[in-house]
C-alpha cells in the first residue's frame, strides 16, 4: 500500500515527522496518506460467524485424543510422600548385588596378566588344515566341530576320485578343536589318524592341533 | 527383618544373574536346541555365571550334542557334568594361585581333567605354566596328549620338560604330533613321550639323568664294559 508514497511521506506515515514538516510540495500527498491510513485502522474487522466454532471444535478434538490426555496425566506434577524404613547393610548389600550384576554384564572377569599373551596371540592366526577321511560308499561327508558350531552343513568334504577318500581344507585359528566327520548327514565318525577324548555323550571327539607353521593331527 | 532384608537380597542377585545368563545364552540356543534343553541349560549357566565360570563351553556343549541327536535328558545331564568339571578346574587354577583366571583357562582345566588329569595334576599344570606360556594350552596339550594314550603322571611331566627346557608355546603345541609320529613309527604312546622327554632337555624333574619310564629298559652306556 505505501511502495508509492515518497519516503518522507512514509517517515511521516511512521510518526517520525509532522506534516508541517514535510515539504509543500508533498503535503498534499502526506495529508492524503494519513487519511488512508486513519481510514484503515478504523475499519471493523469482520470475521466469519462459524469461524470460532470451527477453531473451538478443533482445540476440543485435539485435547480429548488419549495421546493428549495421557501426556497431561504423565506430566500433572503430583505430590508423593514417600517413607522407607531400612536398615544401613540392607543398603549396601542391595548395591553390591547391583554392582555384581553390572560387573557380570560387562563382561567375564579380566583375566590376570598370566603368562603367554604372546602365545594366545600366535593362537589367533589362521593356518590351513586338511581333513582327510576314507569313507567308501559315502554319499556325503562333511567336518563339523568346535570351529564350525557343529554345524553338519559348514564344512562338506569332496571325493578325491572314485577311491573313496573324502577331503576339505579349513582354515582354523592355531590352538586345540574338536571335531567329527559326518557321513551322510547323520553317522558321527571320529578321526582315525587323531587323538579323541570323551565327548560327554558317550561317544569320542577327535582333537587337531594347530600350530602357527603347521597342523598337527 | 534382618533375615527377610539379606534373602532380598539374595534373590535380587540371583535373579540378575539369571537374568544376565539367560540374555548371554538364549540368542545362541534359539533353533539349535529344544526348548527344554534350552530351559536347562539357561538355569545351568546362570548357576555358572554366579560362580564366575564360563559359559561359552556350556552352550557349545549343549549345540554339540543337539547336533549330534543325542536325546535332552543325557545332553542336559553332559552339560551339568561339564559345569561341574568347569567348578573343579576354577578350584584346581585358583589352588595354582591365579586369582582370577580367564575362561580358556577354566575351560582348559576342564579339558585335562576330562582327559583324566587330578585336579592336583591341573594345578601343577598351570604352575608350571610361566611365560611365554599360556596355562589354557598347557592344559590343552596335556589334556591331548593323555586323549592320545600317554599316562597323565608321564603327560605331566613331558610338558613340565618342554617348559623347563625354554622351548616356544608351538614346541609345547606340536607335542602331540611328534608322539602321533612316534607311535606310527611303532612306539607306544609311553614311549614315544619319553623319547621326546629325553630330547626336550633331558629328564623329567624330579628325576636321575638316566630315567626311563617305568617299563622300558635304560640304554646301554657304551663307555661301560
Amino acid at each position: 500500500m505505501t511502495t508509492g508514497y515518497h519516503p518522507l511521506v512514509k517517515r511521516l506515515l511512521d510518526g517520525e515527522l509532522s506534516l508541517a514538516e514535510l515539504p509543500p510540495e508533498l503535503r498534499a500527498e502526506g495529508e492524503e496518506a494519513l487519511r488512508l491510513a486513519g481510514a484503515a485502522d478504523r475499519a471493523p474487522v469482520a470475521l466469519s460467524p462459524a469461524l470460532e466454532e470451527r477453531v473451538m471444535a478443533t482445540v476440543r478434538r485435539h485435547a480429548a485424543s488419549p495421546g493428549n490426555r495421557a501426556w497431561r496425566w504423565l506430566n500433572t506434577p503430583r505430590d508423593v510422600e514417600l517413607r522407607l524404613r531400612v536398615r544401613p547393610w540392607t543398603v549396601w548389600a542391595g548395591a553390591l548385588a547391583a554392582a555384581a550384576a553390572l560387573a557380570l554384564l560387562l563382561g567375564r572377569p579380566a583375566p590376570e596378566p598370566v603368562p603367554g599373551a604372546q602365545a594366545r596371540g600366535d593362537m589367533r592366526d589362521s593356518v590351513l588344515v586338511r581333513f582327510v577321511l576314507y569313507a567308501p560308499g559315502a554319499h556325503r561327508v562333511a567336518v563339523a566341530g568346535t570351529f564350525n558350531q557343529w554345524d553338519r552343513a559348514a564344512a562338506p568334504l569332496v571325493p578325491a576320485g572314485t577311491s573313496g577318500v573324502w577331503t576339505t581344507t579349513l582354515a582354523l585359528p592355531a590352538g586345540q578343536h574338536q571335531y567329527a566327520f559326518v557321513v551322510d548327514g547323520a553317522r558321527w565318525v571320529v578321526d582315525p589318524g587323531a587323538p579323541a577324548v570323551n565327548d560327554g555323550f558317550g561317544r569320542r571327539n577327535s582333537i587337531v592341533a594347530v600350530t602357527a607353521p603347521g597342523a598337527h593331527l | 527383618m534382618r533375615t527377610i532384608g539379606l534373602a532380598v537380597t539374595l534373590l535380587l542377585g540371583a535373579t540378575l544373574a539369571g537374568g544376565l545368563a539367560a540374555q548371554a545364552v538364549q540368542p545362541r540356543l534359539d533353533q539349535r536346541v529344544s526348548p527344554e534343553v534350552q530351559r536347562a541349560v539357561q538355569v545351568i549357566a546362570a548357576d555358572a555365571m554366579a560362580h564366575g565360570l564360563p559359559v561359552e563351553p556350556l552352550v557349545q556343549k549343549a549345540i554339540e550334542g543337539a547336533a549330534k541327536g543325542v536325546p535332552n535328558d543325557r545332553v542336559i545331564a553332559a552339560v551339568r557334568a561339564l559345569a561341574g568339571r568347569l567348578g573343579e578346574s576354577m578350584a584346581a587354577v585358583r589352588e595354582a594361585g591365579v586369582a582370577a583366571p580367564g575362561g580358556d583357562v577354566v575351560e582348559g582345566g576342564a579339558d585335562a581333567l576330562n582327559a583324566g588329569f587330578s585336579g592336583g595334576q591341573v594345578s601343577d599344570l598351570v604352575r608350571v605354566s610361566r611365560p611365554p606360556h599360556d596355562p589354557a594350552l598347557t592344559l590343552r596339550v596335556a589334556a591331548t596328549l593323555a586323549a592320545l594314550g600317554v599316562p597323565t603322571k608321564q603327560a605331566l611331566q613331558l610338558v613340565q620338560g618342554t617348559i623347563s627346557a625354554n622351548r616356544s608355546p608351538s614346541d609345547l603345541l606340536g607335542l602331540p604330533g611328534q608322539v602321533q609320529a612316534g607311535v606310527a613309527q611303532g612306539a607306544t604312546p609311553a614311549q614315544a613321550a619319553a623319547g621326546l622327554a629325553r630330547a626336550a632337555g633331558g629328564t623329567p624333574p624330579g628325576r636321575l639323568p638316566d630315567w626311563v619310564p617305568p617299563g622300558q629298559q635304560k640304554p646301554k652306556n657304551p663307555h661301560k664294559p
